[in-house]
């Protein structure tokens, strides 16, 4: 067990779906030789197929106690790497348009804004997804090099690339598909909660870039930290598919929108404009508890109260979202 | 022609070129003994596999192994790589050996090249090609230290007193030196050796060019199938072998 553990909150109800966390990370971290394909932070529509394809539904995590490793996700799943002709059309004089090639048949967030059904109306909301740094990862205990550890001081899990042989057993253990394999290297890659910016107590760059301000970021263990706050004190922000049994470090504030009908003084529980079964798929039954809990903090502050906990969600400046501790969690001696 | 037919006729075109092979090396004495033929060819001459200096070479024939899978969950391998043929030349300073091994599959691939320039001065980076493919391979392992302490090592990649050397090619990355002290110590040295591949009629001819070894010294082989996942200890492999 770690001594301290960063973790990250984020919340769905202010996610716009702009993917600046994505440029931001793509820029800093996978802007290299055969990273192409790869977005350590992605922003998927829900529901949808997800990126990579259907990685919600193919294993991974534990059960009883045991690995439930699944399949590979394929190149096509995850979406081939396109590049625009710009030589041709800026410096070799063709008049057509620029055009990607191979031509695009599948990639992050394909099914953009597609979303579902509800009755007649429809509806979607989006996931931003990083790794979600587990208290008991997957892809660790599937290496069978020990290349993946997790930092005793911060509860960081990354992947030791002397270590690592690209032989993806953590890839096919991972139930969140959050590790990538670069055949250029030979080597698997993934988020590394933008560590070496946490240390200089800068926070991580997803959570940095983003417009909406939704993300959270502190130590769990820290009871001053937002994401203490969030996760353990007012309990409304619930990890993704708690029962893969990785429990995840990264938590949601579950979408909470009004009902879809006559929506003064009434329960969203009543009439959900997103259905409650698929965000208790996303997220587990506490959802419903969330909801609850969210709902009667709304109620005060509309009624003239005052709620602490929605002046943290609204999360105006930098120390309200962000709260790193290098001084506290680096290593001694 | 019926399928039928068609099926009889590749049946015995199967069992005839099986015949065939099992013909082909000259039989050595049997058990886990391998010999070392002293040869006038050069090293050079060795690496290349269709060097008539290999005919004089016996060939053993060595059985293979399946590992057990890794996880609970993972289906078994079927064994599709039973047997495997070395040969041994022994010229001047070094110990040439050559691996074959039938394998319906060439799982190979031209991978990717990195231009030697930074990548924020190039254009376009190099893109992965692909994510969900293994590659054929072979090994040769022996003990890193000599002497009768050295005789039995762990067929597991030896032990922290006990360190191996192994002589790893790669269908697609090439030959690869690397060493260990136990299961899960394998690391690259970040050193190759020469070595030389060849995939003809479904059957790979891999030689390996290694140093000087004495007679007593054991080694064991492994031959990883792409088509079938392979990598890590997923794989076929030998009991150890002494060199005569």
């Amino acid at each position: 067990m770690s001594k301290h553990q960063y973790a990250m909150v984020m919340d769905l109800n202010k996610c716009l779906g702009c993917q600046t966390c994505t440029i931001a990370c793509k820029k800093l971290w996978t802007d290299r030789d055969g990273t192409g394909y790869m977005y350590w932070n992605n922003v998927e529509t829900r529901p949808g197929l997800g990126y990579p394809r259907q990685w919600d539904r193919i294993g991974g995590g534990w059960k009883n106690g045991m690995l439930q490793p699944g399949p590979l996700p394929t190149m096509e799943d995850y979406g081939y790497p396109w590049e625009y002709n710009y030589e041709q059309r800026l410096y070799e004089g063709s008049r057509k348009p620029v055009m990607p090639s191979p031509a695009p048949t599948s990639g992050v967030n394909w099914d953009e804004d597609v979303g579902s059904m509800n009755g007649d109306e429809n509806y979607y909301f989006y996931l931003p997804r990083i790794c979600n740094h587990c208290t008991y990862p997957a892809c660790l205990e599937a290496c069978p090099r020990k290349a993946i550890y997790k930092r005793e001081e911060d509860g960081i899990v990354v992947i030791d690339q002397d270590r690592c042989q690209g032989y993806r057993y953590c890839i096919k253990a991972c139930p969140y598909k959050k590790i990538y394999f670069n055949e250029v290297t030979g080597k698997s890659e993934k988020c590394i909660f933008c560590y070496p910016r946490l240390e200089k107590g800068m926070v991580n760059a997803c959570a940095a870039q983003c417009p909406g301000r939704l993300r959270f970021v502190g130590l769990l263990d820290d009871p001053e930290s937002p994401v203490h706050k969030l996760v353990l004190k007012y309990r409304i922000a619930l990890p993704l598919f708690p029962e893969k049994g990785t429990q995840p470090n990264v938590f949601y504030v579950p979408p909470f929108n009004p009902p879809k009908r006559e929506n003064y003084g009434k329960s969203i529980l009543e009439d959900p404009r997103l259905p409650l079964d698929y965000l208790i798929y996303l997220f587990g039954p506490n959802v419903k508890d969330v909801i609850v809990r969210l709902e009667a903090e709304l109620s005060r502050a509309q009624n003239g109260g005052r709620s602490e906990l929605l002046q943290l969600l609204i999360g105006r400046d930098a120390q309200t979202r962000y709260h790193v501790r290098p001084q506290l969690v680096q290593i001694q001696g | 022609m019926s399928t039928f037919r068609f099926f009889i006729l590749a049946l015995a075109l199967g069992v005839l070129s099986a015949a065939t092979l099992a013909q082909t090396p000259p039989a050595s004495p049997p058990g886990q003994t391998l010999h070392a033929a002293p040869s006038g060819a050069t090293g050079d001459n060795l690496l290349n596999g269709g060097s008539a200096a290999w005919v004089q070479i016996p060939a053993k024939r060595i059985s293979l192994n399946r590992t057990p899978p890794l996880f609970d969950t993972d289906e078994p391998a079927a064994p599709e790589i039973s047997t495997a043929d070395v040969r041994i030349a022994r010229t001047t300073g070094k110990l040439v050996v050559q691996l074959a091994w039938r394998d319906v599959t060439q799982d190979t691939a031209t991978l990717p090249q990195v231009p030697n320039t930074p990548p924020e001065t190039r254009f376009r980076k190099v893109q992965t090609d692909a994510d969900d493919r293994f590659f054929d391979a072979a090994a040769v392992m022996f003990p890193a230290k000599s002497g009768p302490d050295a005789m039995a090592p762990s067929l597991q990649m030896g032990d922290a007193e006990h360190p191996v050397e192994i002589y790893y090619w790669n269908a697609a990355r090439g030959p690869m030196l690397m060493e260990a002290q136990g299961r899960g110590t394998t690391r690259r040295t970040g050193q190759t050796f020469p070595a030389a591949a060849a995939y003809q009629n479904g059957q790979w001819t891999v030689t390996f060019e290694l140093p000087e070894l004495s007679a007593g010294t054991p080694m064991a082989f492994a031959v990883w199938n792409g088509s079938q996942k392979d990598r890590d200890g997923r794989k076929y492999f030998s009991v150890w072998q002494v060199l005569e």
